[in-house]
């Protein structure tokens, strides 16, 4: 009789918490259960909660990888993208997230992980390998990845300058990179305040844009993020 | 079962005791023996597990039988999870899914109440959960007209909730006895008290291998010695059964003996089938639930039906 082959996950032997910072995921039920039920409690929450009113969502792509870039105020900008996804896909949307601050304990890692979804990213020492780990996410089909190109959440409301990562990702490829812009973010809950008090949010989504056409080159990435962040901005002052 | 019954019962409050005396003395023993200079750090790792899991398992019996009856389901699906990980089983959701249903299926029979006599624990459904489990388990390829491979993955299927979920879960059945106190305290702590023996006379007198090609640490001479304190057991613990003969004692002994160091070997020989050395790394020291959870997965199901079928469970 032949032997059976067994395949063990290749994270078989490392520890909770290793394994809630591994990436990418191993796909488990647990998880997929936990997530997609905490998936539909946070849409329900954010609709009564926050009054979150999404606009242009028929401007998300229905097929392919894309990316999802926004002002960064408060921890609502990614919970709302993640409401404003559609719920089959929550699985594959990863909000890039800050490993010295999502990954930096064991529950923090753990609701990162499993509730969330995200990419741990390393902003400082990594910051070249946590981009080319998004690359690899993306050239899987039907992934979505949400980055903040500013690197931080504003303190003042001001949209930043948008750092180079998003323009190294996407130059030169086929991805498509939506434009989005949360209203109302810093009143609701702004950077270090512990509960979220009940402000009305409002995402827009703007029209998916394309840097294809474009070679690889310093001044490219430059003008990617200057472009990204003019839409930004302008979906911003729409209301 | 419940709170108030825990603190009134004589037995569990023994219990109590028993095991607060055993890890005060055990923790003084590592420490006498680490300032003695003796390099101790595994056997540390090891007792601050137990530090966790004792408080834990007499606090959910102290809660009562529904508190018993789902960590048991909750060590069962874990324990699973375990060995569906390990085999690469947990890849094949419907498989996987089936099992922890069925699992679940085994907590709510044990909880809810025998429609015939009206006593808690429907005893009939329970014992036949196993035909539905296991047809839906070999369904699945059918449903999903494919035959490649599919062998394997029922067979572990079919394994995994028997052996995991099924034998483990009689564990969560005894809280429905009438000696529910005594029998569930003495199945655990002289289950652990066994594999303690087996490893302590094995580092003391160990010269001949009892399986090598399974677990190369396991002596004749622990296994021998760990089968005499079993047969010890059940009358230093006689208390938590009164009703029980001599010669029933000296059977429960061996049973707990045998089987105890059997359930070891059975998951060393899965562990060393698949390549891997611990079943996960839920406790600390003690490698995974399966790890911990292996000779209780044996032994459970035969005390139980041999107490049953002797002197009756109500």
């Amino acid at each position: 009789m032949d032997q059976w082959e067994y395949h063990p996950p290749p994270d078989l032997e490392s520890g909770l918490s290793e394994r809630l910072r591994n990436f990418p995921r191993q796909p488990t039920m647990l998880v997929y259960a936990i997530r997609i039920v905490t998936a539909m409690l946070l849409r329900g929450w954010m609709r009564l909660y926050h009054r979150l009113s999404i606009h242009g969502r028929n401007n998300l792509p229905d097929q392919g990888s894309f990316v999802l870039v926004c002002n960064h105020t408060s921890h609502l900008d990614t919970l709302s993208m993640l409401c404003a996804v559609p719920v089959t896909r929550v699985h594959r949307t990863f909000p890039a997230a800050a490993t010295d601050y999502f990954f930096s304990s064991l529950p923090r890692s753990a609701i990162s992980a499993v509730v969330i979804n995200a990419l741990p990213f390393d902003r400082q020492a990594k910051g070249a390998q946590s981009l080319s780990v998004c690359g690899e996410l993306l050239k899987n089909d039907g992934n979505i990845l949400i980055i903040f190109p500013e690197g931080t959440r504003t303190t003042t409301g001001e949209l930043a300058r948008f750092r180079s990562g998003i323009g190294r990702l996407v130059v030169g490829t086929d991805l498509n990179v939506v434009p989005c812009f949360l209203d109302g973010g810093i009143r609701a809950w702004p950077k270090g305040t512990a509960i979220p008090r009940p402000r009305k949010l409002k995402l827009r989504i703007g029209k998916p844009q394309n840097y294809g056409h474009l070679e690889e080159s310093r001044d490219s990435v430059r003008q990617i993020c200057e472009d990204l962040h003019s839409h930004v901005s302008e979906l911003g002052s729409e209301s | 079962m419940n709170m108030q019954s825990a603190l009134s019962n004589e037995i569990f409050i023994t219990y109590v005791y028993i095991a607060a005396a055993m890890l005060g003395s055990a923790g003084l023993l590592i420490g006498i023996l680490s300032v003695a200079g003796k390099n101790l750090s595994s056997v540390w790792s090891t007792y601050k597990g137990w530090l966790i899991m004792v408080p834990l398992a007499l606090g959910t019996i102290f809660l009562g039988r529904e508190a018993i009856i789902i960590g048991v389901a909750l060590l069962a699906i874990f324990g699973f999870r375990e060995f569906a990980r390990a085999t690469g089983l947990y890849s094949d959701w419907w498989m996987t899914g089936i099992v922890y249903l069925g699992i679940a299926a085994l907590a709510v029979a044990s909880y809810i109440d025998d429609p015939r006599q009206g006593l808690p624990g429907w005893y009939g459904l329970f014992m036949a959960l196993p035909a539905y489990v296991v047809a839906a388990i070999v369904l699945v390829p059918i449903i999903r007209n494919q035959a490649d491979g599919q062998l394997q993955r029922i067979a572990l299927a079919i394994l995994g909730f028997l052996y995991f979920g099924w034998m483990f879960s009689h564990v969560g059945f005894i809280a429905n006895t009438t000696y529910a106190y005594g029998y569930l305290l003495f199945l655990i702590f002289a289950v652990e008290i066994n594999d303690i023996a087996a490893f302590t006379c094995g580092k003391l007198f160990g010269k001949h291998r009892l399986r090598e090609n399974i677990s190369p640490n396991k002596t004749v001479e622990g296994s021998l010695g760990a089968i005499l304190v079993s047969l010890v057991i059940p009358f230093l613990f006689s208390f938590s059964f009164p009703h029980l003969t001599t010669w029933q004692l000296i059977l429960i002994g061996l049973i707990v003996g045998v089987g105890g160091q059997l359930g070891d070997l059975v998951i060393s020989y899965i562990k060393r089938d698949i390549g891997i050395k611990d079943m996960g790394s839920a406790i600390s020291g003690h490698g995974g639930i399966l790890d911990r959870i292996d000779s209780l997965i044996f032994v459970a199901p035969i005390l139980f039906h041999i107490i049953r079928w002797v002197v009756g469970i109500r």
